[in-house]
């Protein structure tokens, strides 16, 4: 019974699919294929890499329009992650003294070591993604990516950190909440600097064209990257402290 | 009319449909998660062949890495098994 209408859901799922492409690509109903591009488009085209006073100085469109013509929404959506990262520290930080009975309790945790094999062969694969990443973020201004992109690509590199070498061993190597989120604050920092900077040039907020050559773009690209990196870093090494320890700190809080 | 790109984007997004549709059905929610993240590869896949190669470097990295991280940590603070209909 429950086979057959899972088989009816996803056809029909598929049917409306289906119809929906013949629709556009075929018989053209939103009318794609007249306007190809559109005078928007067609400003952000022609005047992202020109010399006009309203350039960008980047090559890559998709940059100039995320941080120079559509700024204001990439900084708020900065901002957004800002207080999701706020929101986890208050509702799940812990006091000096809890933070030290954390540390006591993970060193009396059993340990599980990873394989050797596994430990080399991740080393080998976080320094080729730690590369990626950097590459991503840093001529963001030049080629596809930018300082999110590259900033979760890193993500996924401490994540690889995580899960072969544990949360423990990461603290006791000096990979702590602290260091972390100086460095997420060094990211935010650099993009608030950036973004007020023109106004000491006679310029108004977030007008980075005014700065010397890509200059803008490429601070905002790596403040983005030092912040999504560093952001997601701290979130896990908040979340990671194991479930039992954190209950019996929360226990010890109510009585 | 019909080009080749528009048939393989059309192959890709029917197979992340049903890889979402399976990973809904699922009740084991590690076994959801995996689905997931297989669906999420082939939308970025999609959004290649759409040309948008920033899209696919942040929807890699956040759906099949960040996002699927985040979740396992949540499932590890709860119960594997999604009980009751």
């Amino acid at each position: 019974m429950t086979v057959k209408r899972d088989t009816a859901v996803a056809l029909s799922f598929l049917l409306a699919f289906l119809v929906l492409s013949y629709a556009v690509v075929e018989k053209d109903v939103m009318g794609l294929s007249k306007n190809p591009l559109r005078p928007l488009g067609e400003f952000y085209l022609g005047h992202a890499f020109a010399s006009g006073e309203l350039t960008s100085h980047s090559p890559e469109v998709v940059t100039a329009i995320v941080w120079n013509y559509r700024g204001f929404d990439t900084l708020f959506e900065t901002f957004v992650f800002f207080l999701a990262i706020m929101g986890t520290l208050s509702v799940l930080r812990l006091r000096e003294g809890q933070e030290r009975m954390v540390r006591d309790m993970e060193r009396v945790e059993p340990h599980r070591h990873m394989d050797l094999i596994v430990r080399v062969i991740t080393r080998l694969v976080l320094l080729m993604i730690i590369g990626i990443s950097a590459s991503i973020a840093l001529h963001g201004h030049l080629t596809p990516g930018g300082g999110f992109q590259g900033g979760s690509a890193m993500a996924v590199a401490s994540l690889l950190l995580f899960a072969v070498f544990s949360k423990f061993t990461l603290e006791r190597r000096g990979l702590t909440l602290r260091h972390t989120l100086g460095a997420y604050a060094v990211g935010i920092a650099i993009i608030l600097l950036t973004v007020y900077a023109p106004l000491a040039l006679g310029g108004r907020f977030l007008q980075i064209n005014l700065l010397p050559g890509e200059l803008g773009l490429f601070d905002l690209d790596v403040g983005e990257y030092l912040a999504v990196s560093f952001g997601f870093l701290s979130v896990f090494l908040i979340l990671g402290v194991s479930e039992w320890i954190f209950r019996r700190i929360l226990r010890g809080e109510v009585r | 009319m019909i080009e080749l790109h528009l048939l393989i984007l059309a192959m890709v997004v029917s197979f992340g449909f049903v890889f979402s549709y399976l990973a809904m059905k699922e009740h084991d929610l590690l076994k959801a998660l995996a689905l997931s993240s297989v669906q999420s590869t082939f939308f970025a896949l999609g959004f290649y062949i759409l040309a948008a190669p920033d899209i696919v470097l942040a929807y890699l990295a956040i759906a099949v890495g960040a996002y699927t991280a985040l979740v396992i940590l949540a499932i590890s603070k709860t119960e594997r098994f999604e009980v009751g209909e």
